[in-house]
């Protein structure tokens, strides 16, 4: 028996568009100006859950592949992790039609929410930041981008930077670097990381 | 820019950027000319002294062949969203590319679809033309995009670019290298002496410190590669690195030397083969020869 082999792809949530006033005030706490760059990786909604963002790849795959390419695809296809915290996302699909998922990622340019009461959509765009075969690699991944992308924000907004173009853009090199050499201070730093909304999930 | 090119021409990117920008950050000025009459006089070279980088966007089949083949610029950059009612042909094309001027795919338009998926089906139809008649040479990708949305990681738009019928190889040159080749063959045309010769500035000599340079730091590098030849020339020698079959080859091997030497045969003979003197002709042999 030969095992069906995977693809495991790490999906960022981006928002390059500011925040529209009422979606900030419902997802984030009011009355704080936040820097461009924590904008840039903003929490996605709450109601962003798993099954909703399995649909919402499906139906892109369907627009761009039609029933053949959905049929390649669904059967394979799992969300593995969703943080609406971070919006990061594990997803699994089957290594002979990864490029497929990853198209259709690519082709995204909103994310549906539609709850009991409100029916919301957001521009959005997905970045694919890893692929690998084995969930674990993606998994230390993520945590090592959370961490990178935690502590950037903390030193920029202390330094001023984190406005415009310098914050988005920063140094990819100093920032991983940095992760390196900060990564014992973490501990002291967990208060911290609940109040941005970043849960240090290990369990994937 | 559409419409006849003014008399004096000026950059419309204010050079001091309104907002601050990373000092590793080089800033790269480009200007992108509609061109649809190719008989008319665009003053290109006065646009290209005014951008870093001159783009041509050519609306039909001739003017496309004259930017191929005649144009000083220094991309070519189709609009791929809309429908081209010819096939780009491969020597046109490879024409521009040996004069040194890529073509630019910009996904933007197709990413953000917004006329119901007529952009995208057009996008995508054109690049694989596009990288069919070029071979996948020469391509550029870009996003096009007139907002950040339309933007897409480096990776994603080389997985576009892989199932549009570039190779992986080629798609992440499409986004690193050509582009910078792009950006550093125009700055050549610009400043170098025709576009061959250039003058940069190589950096001071580093000052040395008399009494290291002389002493300290040759000496160490000395020993170190001295130190370095050992190891190797250790590992030759060392037993650890023979297999125990190739102590026994060579063994076996010593042993039919000596032998050799002792009967004062050919080497062959040892081994039971034929050993045919170079006076007698193969044929002539007698069959129990080898016994």
């Amino acid at each position: 028996m030969v095992r069906i082999k995977h693809r495991y792809l790490l999906v960022h949530i981006l928002y390059p568009d500011p925040a529209d006033p009422n979606a900030k005030s419902s997802s984030l706490t009011p009355g704080k100006n936040f820097p461009d760059l924590v904008q840039f990786h903003r929490p996605s909604p709450n109601d962003l859950t798993p099954q909703l963002f399995a649909r919402a790849i499906k139906d892109q795959v369907l627009l761009l592949y039609g029933d053949y390419g959905l049929g390649l695809v669904t059967s394979s296809l799992y969300i593995k992790y969703l943080s609406p915290a971070t919006s990061t996302a594990i997803v699994r699909c089957s290594r002979a039609h990864y490029r497929l998922v990853w198209a259709a990622l690519s082709f995204m340019t909103h994310i549906t929410v539609t709850s009991t009461q409100s029916h919301q959509s957001r521009a959005c765009a997905m970045q694919v930041v890893r692929v690998s075969g084995t969930i674990k690699k993606v998994e230390e991944e993520a945590i090592r981008r959370a961490r990178a992308a935690i502590l950037r924000a903390k030193r920029e907004s202390d330094e001023g930077t984190a406005d415009g173009i310098l914050g988005i853009l920063g140094k990819e090199g100093e920032e991983t670097l940095q992760g390196e050499k900060n990564m014992n201070d973490l501990s002291s730093m967990s208060d911290e990381d609940n109040e941005m909304g970043i849960e240090s999930d290990e369990d994937g | 820019m559409i419409g006849k090119v003014p008399a004096d021409v000026s950059s419309q990117i204010p050079d001091p950027l309104p907002f601050t920008t990373p000092k590793s950050l080089q800033v790269i000025r480009r200007c992108t000319l509609h061109l649809s009459d190719p008989s008319q006089n665009h003053q290109l070279r006065t646009l290209a002294s005014v951008y870093d980088v001159l783009a041509i966007r050519p609306d039909n089949e001739r003017s496309l062949q004259q930017a191929c083949e005649a144009l000083e610029c220094d991309l070519i950059s189709l609009d791929l969203s809309s429908r081209f009612p010819f096939y780009f042909k491969y020597t046109s094309l490879a024409n521009a590319l040996q004069r040194g001027v890529s073509f630019e795919i910009c996904y933007g338009p197709g990413i953000l679809n917004s006329d119901g998926g007529a952009s995208r089906r057009n996008l995508i139809s054109n690049a694989t033309q596009l990288i069919r008649a070029t071979k996948g040479r020469g391509i550029v990708l870009s996003s096009g995009a007139k907002r950040a949305l339309a933007c897409r990681g480096p990776a994603d738009v080389v997985n576009l670019a892989v199932l549009w019928g570039l190779g992986q190889e080629r798609g992440m040159e499409a986004v690193g290298k050509e582009a910078r080749s792009v950006v550093v063959q125009a700055e050549m045309k610009r400043r170098s002496f025709r576009g061959v010769i250039d003058v940069i500035y190589g950096g001071e000599k580093p000052k040395r410190d008399p009494g290291k340079s002389a002493k300290g730091k040759p000496e160490k590098t000395k020993r170190k590669t001295d130190v370095l030849g050992d190891d190797i020339r250790e590992d030759d020698a060392t037993p650890n690195s023979i297999s125990k079959r190739e102590q026994r080859r060579q063994a076996k091997k010593a042993r039919l030397d000596t032998g050799e030497i002792l009967e004062d045969k050919p080497k062959e003979a040892s081994r039971g083969s034929i050993i045919l003197p170079d006076n007698v002709p193969a044929e002539d042999l007698p069959d129990g020869k080898n016994d």
